[in-house]
């Protein structure tokens, strides 16, 4: 199965629809996504991160894991391209490479404020995962 | 139009009922679990614009426990997260819920007006005013502030906003009779504010931000309440300045930290929930309050932001044209994205309810608490942004909106095109040119940033405010037209 990650259409804000054969490309593919939508697609690096994370549910998972690279971004002043992800169980591992924030390359996206849960749902079946995430911008 | 109470039109969605002019009832059962009727203000020109999804939030929000009359939207509705955009709700104090999805992100995101002596003819064209604001207030993604923020005066910010913005140098002492609130809400606790929120605090205050933040400098074109308009310091042909912006990354972390620890209180608390964004706990809860006194505290932090940046274009304009500090007055300070304890008659009783307010104003009427005295005969002024190219309107509040939304309107035009459709059909570069046909100067960091953001992906503004003027929930005073905007 192919990775995807696409915008559909959202009135208010941002939302992404994510296709890919495995839960840690999922999330993997949201990031990218993320970080599209923030800063576009001229990202590269290898400034490194680690982020661990351990949450109740995969969604919530998610949500932490991108509300985390967030707070990185916004403080260090990173733009991320790459996540290496592991998952075991409800416990995630990512390390995320990028660089510093550039405004000739980087200022043609739109802030996140914050990940939602409204209608945030991991579904799985035999083509593999899918979700549909929304970021309010 | 003369339609019956319970009476269907063809244009609105089924199972909708029409109440009145522009009023409309979503019946207690359209979803599962609704304790109180939905009610929402549109007109049939406007009716195209709603989203069978805004609706379906309208109808989640009447779920929650304690909830009281009505759950409400405005007719800049339009599909959000957890509550829709444009929602209001009032909650009992002992039985009711406080939920961050009746917030949101961005919380206190509001908007100011600054009054100034210039006429058109003073700024008409003026590539240089909005250049030189543009290069003093930094805006856009990744913007940092030039002010040195420390953790004592973060904490002054947190704790007493507007008021400690004044004190520090940022404004003079009136400023504060002209904010909601007085430009701090007294239940702040900073202790409820994480360390990240903080450290996210630090480098921005006074910036813009980014998506729909704007600065505008504006002409006052029409005046519809002399009375009022000349209360509210407003005349024909005076130029004024609006800001639009919330508490930034502060604010965004407090709704994801409480956000996190509410899912565990609704949970604790055994409330169900539609949908997971209105993650709640009661209002007197430790875990409700927590979120109501951080909220409170980054709601201060986008009062001093706002502040900050209103001393800043004070002094371009000082500097620019010659004029004084104290020639440049707040109009009025609303927030548009806040939970507030009031004080509202239920059943003839003054009682004390926690409304909240998701995209949607404060619409005090006449008489009201926490009016300056020259104002209260008048009602609070409400200001209601434009999109970049359309008007921008001044209201008063009224008595009708203190009797039926809890003393409230609308926030502003209201999203109807999203970011996706923006992009492949308008152009930034296109947009900007055809503004400046018009008059208007356009700065920002991307021409992405100006598509987003196009006078067409909105209702227009002056139809959602037709509809609150004469369902009465606010009248409106002027009409304002953009001159120059810096975008976010």
């Amino acid at each position: 199965m192919r990775m995807s990650f696409e915008e559909i259409s959202h009135t208010a804000d941002v939302k992404i629809r994510v296709h890919a054969p495995t839960l840690e490309a999922l999330f993997s593919e949201t990031f990218k996504a993320l970080m599209e939508v923030m800063y576009g697609p001229h990202r590269t690096g290898d400034i490194l991160r680690v982020i661990r994370i351990e949450s109740s549910d995969n969604e919530s998972l998610l949500a932490d894991f991108l509300s985390e690279v967030l707070f990185i971004s916004e403080v260090e002043g990173l733009v991320f391209s790459e996540a290496c992800i592991r998952i075991d169980g409800l416990c995630l591992t990512a390390d995320i490479t990028g660089e510093l924030f550039n405004p000739a390359r980087h200022s043609g996206g739109s802030e996140v404020k914050g990940i939602s849960y409204s209608g945030l749902a991991v579904t799985h079946d035999t083509n593999g995962y899918m979700l549909d995430i929304i970021f309010d911008v | 139009m003369s339609k019956n109470k319970g009476e269907c039109d063809g244009w609105m969605l089924d199972g909708i009922n029409r109440i009145g002019m522009h009023e409309w009832e979503v019946p207690v059962g359209y979803v599962a679990g609704m304790r109180v009727p939905g009610r929402f203000f549109l007109s049939e020109s406007l009716g195209k614009t709603l989203e069978p999804g805004a609706v379906q939030q309208l109808a989640n929000v009447a779920t929650l426990p304690g909830i009281l009359k009505n759950s409400l939207a405005m007719p800049d509705i339009h599909w959000g997260y957890g509550f829709p955009i444009g929602g209001v709700a009032a909650f009992s104090i002992d039985e009711g819920i406080i939920s961050p999805g009746g917030v949101g992100f961005d919380i206190n995101c509001g908007v100011r007006l600054l009054a100034t002596p210039l006429l058109h003819k003073d700024v008409a064209g003026r590539r240089d005013l909005i250049d030189e604001l543009f290069r003093m207030v930094p805006t856009g993604v990744g913007a940092k502030s030039a002010l040195k923020v420390s953790h004592h005066v973060l904490e002054g910010m947190m704790v007493k906003g507007a008021q400690w913005a004044v004190k520090a140098g940022y404004g003079v002492d009136r400023d504060l009779s002209r904010c909601e609130e007085g430009g701090f809400m007294k239940d702040a606790d900073s202790q409820a504010v994480s360390a990240k929120a903080k450290q996210r605090g630090i480098p921005q205050g006074g910036t813009l931000g980014s998506g729909n933040h704007f600065l505008e400098i504006q002409v006052v074109r029409e005046i519809f309440d002399p009375g009022a308009a000349k209360a509210f310091g407003l005349t024909l042909g005076q130029v004024c300045c609006m800001i639009h912006c919330g508490s930034r990354g502060l604010g965004h972390q407090v709704c994801t930290d409480h956000l996190k620890e509410l899912e565990s209180a609704t949970k604790k608390y055994h409330i169900t929930i539609p949908d997971r964004q209105l993650a709640c706990a009661p209002i007197t809860s430790p875990e409700g309050r927590s979120y109501f006194g951080a909220m409170a505290a980054a709601s201060n932090y986008a009062w001093a932001n706002r502040q900050m940046i209103s001393h800043t274009t004070r002094q371009v304009l000082s500097k620019m044209f010659g004029i004084e500090y104290e020639d440049m007055p707040l109009i009025y300070d609303v927030a548009h994205n806040v939970a507030k304890m009031e004080e509202h008659v239920l059943d003839g009783k003054r009682v004390k309810v926690c409304v909240h307010r998701k995209g949607a104003t404060r619409a005090f009427g006449p008489g009201t608490r926490d009016l300056p005295p020259d104002l209260t005969s008048f009602g609070q002024p409400v200001i209601i942004p434009g999109s970049m190219g359309t008007s921008s309107f001044v209201l008063h509040g009224t008595q009708v909106a203190m009797d039926r939304t809890f003393g409230s309107t609308c926030h502003g035009a209201g999203r109807i095109m999203s970011r996706t459709q923006a992009k492949k059909t308008l152009s930034g570069r296109e947009i900007t040119a055809n503004l400046l046909k018009d008059g208007i100067i356009v700065r920002a960091h991307s021409e992405n940033a100006i598509a987003d953001e196009a006078p067409n992906v909105y209702k227009p503004s002056d139809e959602v405010v037709n509809v609150v003027h004469e369902v009465g929930i606010s009248r409106l005073v002027a009409r304002l037209s953009p001159l120059g905007v810096i975008k976010g």
